[in-house]
């Protein structure tokens, strides 16, 4: 847990607290968001039952291009792009059709992919945006809360934003005063809702 | 003639010298996989002659191991099918009970999570009842056991096995009356168990289990069955060949007390009933033959010598 800044689960089981420590551990590595969130505390009480998660989130530069993840080789007017990690490569070959059109681009293997006929600087094609991961991150924060938290507790509200998050469940109408268990969760970490 | 169940694991290589020998001494083999090269055989076989066995097995490198569980159906019953409960702990649990020779069942419940609205409706209930007896896998907290257990519990008359994240004290203390067995600290967790300390847990569960079936045996033995569940096992392949083209892993799947035939229940009900045994006693005579609710199949339900005054 080297990764997040501050993490604590709180709940009047000890034991449960416990597991669910390690369940949180578990799911955001995973689901690779430990680099993501910054500081993270969890609040259980399954006699109300409520389960909320307060939290704060690190600023990331995740832009994706070419070059990250191919070497771009010209040679006698085709390209040849040799690929280290294949995550990219679906959008990335969508992106080349739809620049290139679909005659210009063949990928002979699952690491190779060639561009035929294509006037572009290597430079440039490198440089070419594939993803903005950071685009699903919200998804995939509420997804891996849903999983953290107790299965039963299917009624959500769920606040994030770019730098700060809040999770509240439980399987009863939510009490009008959880604002105010978010707020102390939050002040626990040192921050403001 | 005591039968005992045992797993022979071997090369494929002249394996049927060993199935030859097993059904030559009155023994009969539940189970039959081929894994690669390999052959592993679930079986119940006199006690008696397990040393002739392992004789003969020795120059083909087989081994004969004691496995209690085979000839047992077990459910593992899991609160739901989400990403919460599988495929860690309800399948790790259910693929380790199957290694050591039960056929196990996952039933997941429809609205088994929470703790208010935990609930078990009648064809779960029945489904359960039909297996030698269930493992309840819960959650981490004590609090919701406590106040979900009576509902998921209502009606059920099979042993019950009580995992959960509290401990097992715990556990025994929110629980009246008692389960047939516990295991504590291993509720809900989402990373695979290969530590050794996680193998460990499932082999208290198992150990668990082997306790409870030990107890049941103890219990059929008192009242014996009219007719072994193996041994119409064995008939029912033989006098009905459209079991032999069922692809079900198992077709016949042996209980402690019955076994269930995996052939729709309106069309083969009637011949699998007049199916004779020995000296003109028919399966309807010493069994039940009722329709499952698991599918169509079929639950042969033996009846005990107290009810029948046979025993064949």
């Amino acid at each position: 847990m080297a990764a997040l800044e501050y993490f604590e689960v709180e709940c009047p089981e000890p034991l449960g607290a416990e597991y669910y420590r390690q369940i949180a551990n578990d799911v955001l590595l995973d689901h690779n968001l430990l680099k993501v969130v910054e500081k993270l505390h969890i609040y259980i009480d399954p006699k109300v039952p409520v389960f909320i998660a307060v939290g704060t989130l690190r600023k990331i530069k995740t832009i994706v291009r070419v070059g990250d993840f191919a070497n771009v080789n010209p040679l006698e007017g085709k390209i040849t792009l040799v690929i280290s990690d294949e995550t990219y490569l679906a959008p990335m070959l969508k992106l080349f059709w739809e620049k290139f059109g679909k005659e210009h681009v063949e990928q002979p293997d699952r690491f190779t992919v060639m561009l035929y006929d294509v006037k572009m600087d290597p430079r440039e094609i490198e440089a070419l945006v594939v993803a903005d991961p950071s685009e699903s991150l919200f998804r995939d924060l509420i997804y891996a809360f849903r999983c953290i938290a107790p299965e039963g507790f299917r009624l959500r509200r769920e606040t994030f934003a770019k730098e700060k998050f809040s999770f509240v469940a439980s399987e009863n109408t939510l009490a009008e005063d959880v604002d105010a268990l978010v707020a102390e969760k939050f002040a626990l970490i040192g921050e403001k809702p | 003639m005591t039968l005992v169940p045992v797993t022979y694991k071997g090369g494929i290589y002249q394996h049927d010298i060993i199935m030859d020998l097993i059904e030559d001494l009155g023994g009969y083999i539940v189970q039959k996989h081929i894994i690669a090269a390999e052959v592993v055989l679930q079986c119940f076989v006199p006690k008696a002659d397990i040393g002739l066995i392992r004789t003969i097995a020795k120059p083909l490198f087989g081994e004969v191991t004691d496995s209690p569980l085979v000839g047992t159906e077990i459910a593992i019953v899991s609160m739901s099918l989400e990403i919460h409960h599988l495929p860690h702990p309800s399948c790790d649990i259910a693929e380790y009970v199957r290694r050591i020779g039960a056929k196990s069942n996952m039933v997941s419940l429809a609205r088994g999570p929470g703790k208010r609205i935990a609930g078990l409706n009648d064809e779960e209930r029945d489904v359960i009842n039909e297996h030698d007896l269930a493992v309840y896998l819960m959650g981490n907290f004590e609090t919701c056991i406590e106040y979900k257990m009576p509902t998921l519990r209502r009606g059920i008359e099979v042993p019950i096995i009580l995992c959960g994240g509290p401990s097992e004290e715990a556990l025994r203390r929110i629980t009246d009356p008692p389960f047939d067995g516990y295991v504590g600290n291993v509720g809900r967790f989402m990373r695979r168990t290969k530590e050794s300390d996680q193998l460990d847990k499932l082999d208290e569960i198992v150990a668990e289990i082997t306790r409870v079936v030990e107890k049941k045996r103890d219990d059929i033995a008192k009242d014996p069955l009219s007719v072994s569940p193996a041994r119409l096992m064995d008939l029912i392949r033989e006098k009905v060949p459209a079991i032999l083209d069922v692809t079900s892993p198992t077709p016949l799947t042996v209980q402690m007390r019955g076994l269930r035939v995996k052939l729709p229940f309106d069309t083969f009900a009637a011949p699998l009933r007049a199916i004779e045994i020995e000296d003109g006693i028919k399966v309807g005579d010493v069994a039940e033959v009722a329709p499952s609710r698991m599918r169509d199949y079929i639950l042969v339900k033996i009846l005990p010598f107290s009810e029948t005054n046979t025993v064949i």
